[in-house]
């Protein structure tokens, strides 16, 4: 296929008018739920509550049902934590970054990669506040002084985590509602039913799609997008910093901070891609989501799996390169030691199966895709699981070491996170405009003047 | 203005160009030289440090090329010819290096035979750290350089007769070949000429550190470039705001970039507190170190940070200027940062000499020649580019 | 039949984007200034076309994001250096580096927060749902694929025919005139809406009275406080005796401690000695010793002159016959035994800094009571002779 590079390829296939794409992102809000939809909701429902009970059952046993041992304090808790902020990135990232990049091809994605973002946050969420096994004591993480006078610790990075993920929420859910602002208004101002118009009215704060409005909006949705760019990177930085500031062999590495952030792109361009997948044939939203967007959405998989790789080797190298005994002992552990198979699963899926990519083909097949997107999760989740567990398994002294096994009660809890992200997925897709209506709009074929340039900078 | 008249007329650069870099060039040298004979040591550390601003400043430039072609981008096609004379540095290093390598028992701690005899540590470094192979992959990193930079601009310049759109396919898959190779050979030549400088220290982020401030110095020598072009009328009438903005935009967000990696660097290393790795930032932090590590954080974050802030700022030509002028001297002043302190006579405070300042008067003269010579023999704008028009009708 | 209603403005459709642009330049340069463009996304060059100015809501943004980084700082110094510093992890009190991460998240928090909440409720006045437009044709089809204009009845050279007839000139699908909605009167004290109120107050203060007084006190909420551990004033379940803290077996002996055999009224003088001599740095002790612990009863000099003199029972002089001629074991003795109402010092002064306090106090007895060869052998070493 040979690209003419002298035109920019439509962000919008099909030559859809405005009022077409109008019409697609409606109507799943428009219609009825079908039963295929019910029975998606209910295997996602089961998975949520399968959580809900293991969860309820640690809450009462205390999290001795838990496989948390010594020396492996900090598991599969921490683990699920780190994934699901991971895959919280790539919304706000295609959502700010791509915006700031001014990659027109992002408004097919990402209003839906947005709300992936809140709904893995709220994942995320969890596993802090229930790692203790006492989660009505979580008030104590606010800066507020206890019995003894005592403040919060402001140089533990556990706290920062509190900052920073409390704060990534509020500013991708602001931003997110930002962006939904005028498509309430669109959809307020075409639907019949009374009662949803009183929804949408209320939700839309009277939207008048002025352009003495817009102006200001535009200016306020850059700035947003300028803050939530560092923004994305400080969350998992600090998400990073909560191992990389010990002294623990296999934690304490300078590359943390970068390698943590692209390995959480990659992560979460996975899972959008993986639900996109399904969405927009199930929505019939091949021209708004199109096939191009998934094929650069793989581009950026196979770049930042590469970076992934190379902080995985730079890791390697370093510690043989520093001569510190326990700092190789760690790495040859890690690959050669009881915990071997997760590792060699890590390495393959996130480094040698996203190659590839390489091949056009292969990024723009969608079976192969979602195979390889699926397992790019896989690697990532065991990502984690390799830095927490095989940097503790076996600590200084070996009379201590000990192998850890989740049991099926941290097991049940994963599940029941990914329930409930797919249960509020589900239900945003009948909710809400999976799409964002007016960005979509403006860059639709003959949606712009024709002739601009000169006029702007007058 | 209308979208379609864009026809290029070949434009020489003024021949005061040239003549201006032979006699900095010439300056330069000779004060170096001078320097040699005076303080052999401290010269070539100098040396060193306008070698890897040059390094800089070259592969950054190609790393630009590269992520032009596979990220697609349109508005920096009609200025790739100004990193694409930049680039023509690379091959150029092949003759630069050779003093290092030459005077390499001045430099590196572990080429000292003597030293690695008693030392464990070294030991264990030196199937890394030993002059042989050190010498085989600086050559192999700049051969690979100048071979990509060689294909690329080939390329690039021979779509200038054929507008042949298959050639901007070729370019795109050499630079998506580039790419990581260059992450690797970047790293590896950062660790080799500067964290090998103190063969006890590392850092996994070291060669990401680098790399944010090649792009920084890169942008910031394309900038100056492209703004003296403009200002001579070389790039009128076409050129607008927006495509200063873009520049100046990706120089505010290059240099957050180099922040956060300095600052998560320091951050952990401070926070673990490990003897082995603390002392390197302890040599920074003590005698005058501390005036310039802190002059760093000032002159390479605050002052540009707060510069380029808003949009418009991103936009002045006068200020965009000034502040690339600015970043070239702050890039300068990191790796100044970097390299000097591994002296032996520097390690307990900087002292001030006259031959800290002769060395960059030397590279400056060195790129303003080169890139002189390499306008000389092409079109200032890559004619026939297919994304030309694009470019050139870029807008925010 | 809309007659009797003020009107708020006059309303025109367009098909394309360039129209649009077209229309707004042209109403723009006649002359208009309260108008307004709705299109249901941001056409391009618009803001060119109407002449407005760049937003200053960047204003908002650098404000507020420096007051928060101000904010967290100032927060961050006041708890961890002022109000209850802490070592931690051998920081400095206040740890900068530390505190950036904080500092940066509440600075990108109040920056957006406040950007967008000044943008809504400052530059677009918005929640109204009152507006005129709303609830119009011309919303609905604005709101769709329609780019529309409105010029509004408050412009000075607003005109209800010639704004029409312009607006017409400009090539519009169609212009509509728009009124003011009825004034709806929504009575806030209804009954219904007081019900509401009452009901959400009752519900929430009910359920944070259960959740903070009942709650917290059933199983297994309550489990960290309601332990299988003995706390104090509790009787033991597991003993006889009631009591949680039991005696040792006897001759138990602790850790590092030597077990003082004598007790009451006896004098162990033969079998104690003093195990240090007085040289100055014991002497040093005994008196830095003897200031905390004796002072208090028996005067800075041990004449029994402190500030309890007067009282029932005297605090006695040390300088008595009697006390001069106690052993160095019975001084001991008592101090570690006490004697009348002199509690034991056992426990607050270890054996060492006793027996120092014990050389002291002979230091103070020889000094208040110095004998003629005393004084000699201090003129002696004095070099003069005085005392002769």
């Amino acid at each position: 296929m040979n690209v003419d590079y002298s035109q920019e390829g439509p962000v919008v296939a099909g030559r859809l008018t405005l009022a077409q794409i109008e019409e697609l992102v409606a109507k799943p809000m428009d219609t009825k739920p079908d039963k295929k939809y019910f029975i998606a909701l209910s295997i996602s429902l089961t998975a949520l509550s399968i959580g809900a009970i293991c969860l309820g059952l640690t809450f009462f046993y205390g999290v001795g049902l838990w496989g948390n041992n010594q020396p492996v304090g900090w598991a599969v808790d921490i683990v699920n934590f780190v994934f699901w902020v991971g895959i919280g990135h790539a919304g706000t990232l295609i959502s700010a970054i791509l915006f700031l990049l001014r990659q027109k091809w992002r408004t097919g994605i990402a209003r839906f990669a947005e709300a992936m973002t809140i709904f893995a946050v709220m994942c995320a969420g969890i596993f802090p506040a229930v790692h203790t096994g006492r989660p009505w004591m979580d008030g104590y993480l606010f800066p507020y002084p206890n019995q003894h006078g005592l403040w919060v610790n402001f140089t533990s990075p556990l706290l920062w985590d509190v900052f920073a993920v409390s704060t990534y929420f509020t500013v991708s859910f602001v931003f997110w509602y930002v962006g939904l602002i005028p498509d309430f208004a669109t959809l307020r101002d075409r639907t019949s039913s009374k009662i949803k118009k009183t929804i949408y009215s209320v939700f839309s704060l009277g939207w008048r799609h002025s352009n003495r409005h817009w102006t200001h909006y535009e200016k306020a949705y850059v700035l947003l997008a300028g803050f939530a760019t560092p923004l994305v990177l400080s969350v998992h930085t600090i998400v990073s910093f909560d191992f990389a500031v010990s002294i623990i062999p296999g934690w304490h590495t300078t590359i943390f901070p970068p390698y943590f952030v692209a390995g959480a792109i990659f992560s979460g361009f996975a899972m959008v891609v993986t639900v996109l997948v399904f969405v927009r044939k199930i929505f019939d939203l091949q021209h708004i989501i199109t096939l191009d967007h998934l094929e650069k959405m793989n581009k950026v998989i196979l770049a930042t799996g590469m970076m992934v790789g190379y902080a995985y080797a730079m890791e390697f190298f370093i510690a043989w390169y520093s001569g510190v005994s326990s700092e190789t002992f760690v790495f040859i552990n890690r690959a050669l030691g009881p915990y071997a198979w997760a590792y060699w699963i890590m390495v393959s899926c996130n480094v040698i199966f996203p190659q590839f990519f390489w091949f056009k083909k292969i990024r723009r097949s969608i079976p192969i895709m979602m195979v390889i997107v699926i397992l790019v999760n896989v690697g990532m989740w065991f990502e984690r699981f390799v830095i927490t567990v095989t940097s503790l398994n076996r600590d200084f002294l070996p009379s201590s070491w000990a192998y850890y096994t989740p049991t099926i009660f941290d097991l049940g809890i994963l599940l029941g996170s990914f329930g409930l992200f797919f249960t509020l997925v589900i239900l945003f897709t009948k909710s809400l405009p999976v799409v964002s209506i007016s960005e979509v709009k403006a860059v639709a074929d003959g949606a712009q003047p024709t002739h601009h340039r000169g006029e702007h900078h007058a | 203005m209308s979208q379609t008249d864009f026809h290029y007329q070949k434009k020489e650069l003024p021949a005061s160009l040239s003549r201006l870099g032979i006699i900095i060039f010439v300056v330069g040298t000779v004060l170096s030289l001078l320097a040699f004979f005076v303080d052999q040591e401290r010269a070539i550390f100098n040396y060193l440090v306008t070698y890897m601003m040059i390094v800089s400043i070259g592969l950054g430039s190609l790393f630009l090329i590269g992520l032009e072609y596979i990220a697609g981008a349109d508005w920096s096609t009609p200025i790739r010819r100004i990193p694409e004379f930049f680039a023509m540095l690379l091959p150029v290093l092949l003759v630069l290096v050779i003093p290092l390598l030459v005077f390499n028992h001045d430099l590196f701690h572990w080429a000292h035979k003597e030293a690695v005899a008693d030392d464990k540590i070294l030991q264990g470094k030196a199937p890394y750290l030993n002059v042989t192979f050190f010498i085989v992959r600086t050559f192999v990193f700049i051969g690979l350089w100048s071979l990509f930079y060689w294909m690329m601009v080939r390329n690039s310049r021979k779509q200038d007769e054929t507008k042949d759109q298959t050639l901007t396919k070729k370019n795109i898959r050499l630079g998506a070949i580039f790419i990581p190779v260059f992450a690797l050979s970047i790293t590896f030549t950062a660790i080799d000429f500067m964290m090998s400088l103190e063969p006890h220290w590392f850092s996994t982020i070291y060669g990401v550190y680098y790399f944010a401030g090649t792009v920084v110095a890169s942008l910031a020598a394309i900038t100056i470039a492209v703004l003296k072009l403009k200002e001579k009328g070389y790039f009128s009438p076409w050129m607008t705001d927006d495509h200063l903005f873009s520049l100046g935009a990706l120089m505010f967000a290059f240099i957050n970039f180099w922040a956060y990696i300095a600052f998560s660097q320091f951050m952990l290393i401070w926070y673990a507190d490990l003897p082995e790795e603390t002392f390197w930032y302890l040599i920074r932090w003590e005698g005058g170190w501390v005036f310039i590590s802190i002059l760093l954080m000032i002159v390479h974050f605050f002052v540009p940070y707060f510069a380029l802030l808003t949009q418009p700022s991103k936009m002045n030509p006068k200020r965009l200027k000034f502040i690339a002028i600015w970043l070239l001297f702050a890039h300068l002043l990191d790796m100044f940062w970097l390299i000097m302190p591994n002296m032996g006579s520097m390690k307990n405070g900087y002292v001030f000499s006259w031959i800290d300042l002769v060395f960059p008067i030397a590279g400056t003269g060195l790129v303003i020649l080169v890139f002189a010579f390499a306008a000389k023999k092409a079109n200032l704008i890559p004619i026939g580019d297919p994304k030309l028009k694009r470019g050139i009708d870029f807008h925010l | 039949m809309h007659n009797d209603k003020k009107i708020y403005g006059i309303a025109a459709t367009f098909k394309t984007p360039d129209e649009i642009i077209n229309a707004a330049k042209k109403v723009s340069s006649a002359g208009y200034i309260q108008y307004d463009v709705n299109t249901p996304y941001p056409v391009h060059g618009m803001d060119a076309a109407m002449k407005i100015k760049p937003s200053k809501l960047g204003f908002v943004t650098l404000v507020m994001g420096l007051a928060g980084a101000a904010l967290a700082l100032l927060m961050m110094y006041y708890m961890m250096s002022v109000d209850y510093p802490m070592v931690i992890g051998g920081k400095p009190f206040f740890a900068l580096p530390a505190f950036i991460p904080v500092t940066f998240e509440l600075t990108v928090l109040l920056a957006t927060l406040s950007t967008v909440g000044a943008m809504i409720a400052l530059f677009f006045r918005l929640p109204d749902n009152q507006h005129p437009l709303h609830d119009t044709a011309y919303m609905k089809s604005v709101s769709g694929d329609k780019f529309g204009l409105v010029i509004e009845a408050s412009d000075v050279k607003f005109d209800e025919k010639s704004v029409t007839d312009f607006l017409k000139s400009l090539h519009a699908l169609n212009t509509e005139i728009i009124y003011y909605p009825e004034e709806v009167a929504y009575p806030i004290f209804q009954p219904k809406f007081i019900m509401f109120l009452i009901a959400i107050s009752v519900v929430v203060s009910g359920g944070t009275y259960f959740m903070l007084n009942k709650l917290v006190y059933m199983t297994p909420f309550n489990w960290m406080m309601d332990q299988d551990k003995l706390t104090p004033q509790k009787p033991s379940e597991l003993f006889a005796d009631g009591r949680g803290m039991r005696t040792p077996v006897e001759g138990t002996v602790a850790q590092g401690f030597i077990p003082y055999p004598y007790k009451g009224q006896t004098n162990p003088t033969e079998v104690l000695a003093n195990p240090f001599l007085p040289t100055k740095e014991n002497i040093a002790l005994g008196k830095a010793k003897y200031f905390t612990y004796c002072t208090p009863c028996h005067g800075d000099f041990a004449d029994g002159d402190s500030r309890l003199r007067g009282q029932f029972p005297n605090p006695p002089t040390l300088h008595s016959k009697r006390a001069r001629d106690f052993s160095d074991g019975m001084i001991y003795h008592i101090i570690t035994n006490g004697q009348n109402v002199m509690p034991s010092y056992a426990s607050q002064i270890t054996r060492d800094e006793r027996w120092a306090i014990v050389n002291y106090v002979r230091v103070l007895q020889r000094a208040k009571n110095a004998s003629d060869a005393d004084l000699i052998d201090m003129n002696k070493e004095a070099g003069s002779n005085v005392a002769n």
